[in-house]
């Protein structure tokens, strides 16, 4: 029964530190340390092991503070101007796009008209038109997907995680 | 007293907020104070966690760049500390896993009474003591690093940085119930330790 009662008292005393005890059996363990030195004598062994790891210190020099700052900023007009090159990419896109859309019904129309003079089945000149829409988007995929392959990944760290 | 509350609870919101716009925006001046407040702590965590003063100076320097480069994957509903460690962290789990795969395990998976990474040779003063302050942290430093890592890396969580479990747990990527075992034998064999009983 006494056994019980240090096997509880010590599991409590991690508990409290670990995760905080409910009321109840923190005024049973205060009560429990009153009266039993070997319990006790753990409640201070443990606040000593905490105690202890909180003194232990890292120094952190200048230099390596200011060199982690240069390089942070360094970082940043990198990434800045590659911001600046992908929004230009990007205005590009959008207006080739909204051109394309523009152009679509003169481009039919076009199609059309060649297909009448050169005497060209429909059925080519159907699957011809949706090709100039999706040839040149497929070509400038294909080249980012390799960029992207071939690219050094960011500082030589590989994987998605944060 | 609610009302106090309630403002400060706001104000840290806010400030959570504006934080995460200025990571969005990769504000280099943000960062530089970010630095300043949080360089104390992340080498201390990357000591821990290496044992090498130099590994830990790469990797803080490292770490700084990943929090620039990713700043708009963090979320105000983060504390800013847990998501710094979580990318500390990884980074080096990464390096480790290039330099030693064996090891890397430990970090992982824990097994009772293995030994930790030595980056270092392991019977030289690693520069986590050197750094720490006078003969008692010198000694506690040195127990310190005989803990297993997984051990050793949820204590320095929970009692040097005050994290809690929660927290704790998002870092280390594991469930609640293996941070709470991995601090409860910690602790067990922190207290061993210093009662020159490690077994």
């Amino acid at each position: 029964m006494k056994e019980d009662l240090h096997e509880r008292a010590q599991k409590l005393i991690d508990a409290w530190h670990v995760e905080g005890l409910a009321a109840d059996d923190r005024a049973w363990l205060e009560s429990h340390l009153e009266t039993c030195p070997v319990c006790a004598e753990r409640a201070q062994a443990t606040e000593r092991a905490l105690s202890s790891l909180r003194i232990t210190t890292a120094r952190v020099s200048a230099p390596l503070l200011a060199r982690t700052q240069q390089r942070v900023r360094l970082r940043a007009h990198e990434l800045r101007g590659r911001q600046a090159r992908m929004r230009a990419l990007w205005a590009a896109c959008a207006l080739s796009w909204l051109l394309g859309v523009l152009t679509a019904p003169l481009m039919w129309w076009a199609f059309q008209w060649l297909s009448q003079r050169t005497e060209m089945p429909k059925a080519v000149w159907l699957v011809a038109f949706p090709l100039l829409w999706t040839i040149p988007a497929a070509v400038v995929g294909a080249a980012l997907a390799w960029r992207r392959a071939h690219a050094p990944s960011e500082n030589g760290y590989t994987e998605g995680r944060v | 007293m609610l009302r106090t509350i309630c403002w400060f609870m706001n104000s840290m919101e806010q400030e959570a907020q504006e934080l995460a716009r200025g990571l969005r925006r990769r504000d280099p001046d943000l960062l530089d104070r970010l630095i300043e407040q949080y360089h104390y702590r992340l080498l201390r965590y990357l000591l821990v966690l290496t044992g090498s003063q130099e590994t830990a100076e790469d990797l803080f320097q490292e770490t700084w760049v990943r929090v620039l480069e990713r700043g708009n994957q963090y979320s105000a509903c983060w504390k800013f500390e847990t998501w710094l460690f979580a990318i500390a962290r990884n980074l080096t789990l990464d390096l480790l896993r290039r330099r030693q795969p064996l090891s890397l395990d430990s970090l992982l998976e824990p097994s009772e009474g293995e030994a930790p990474i030595q980056l270092n040779a392991p019977d030289e003063t690693t520069p986590f003591e050197t750094a720490a302050q006078g003969e008692e942290a010198r000694r506690i430093a040195s127990l310190l690093h005989r803990l297993p890592p997984a051990y050793r890396e949820v204590l320095v969580l929970r009692f040097q940085e005050d994290l809690d479990l929660n927290e704790i747990a998002a870092i280390v990527g594991t469930p609640l119930s293996t941070v709470k075992s991995r601090l409860y034998r910690g602790l067990d064999a922190l207290r061993r330790y210093l009662e020159g009983r490690p077994s």
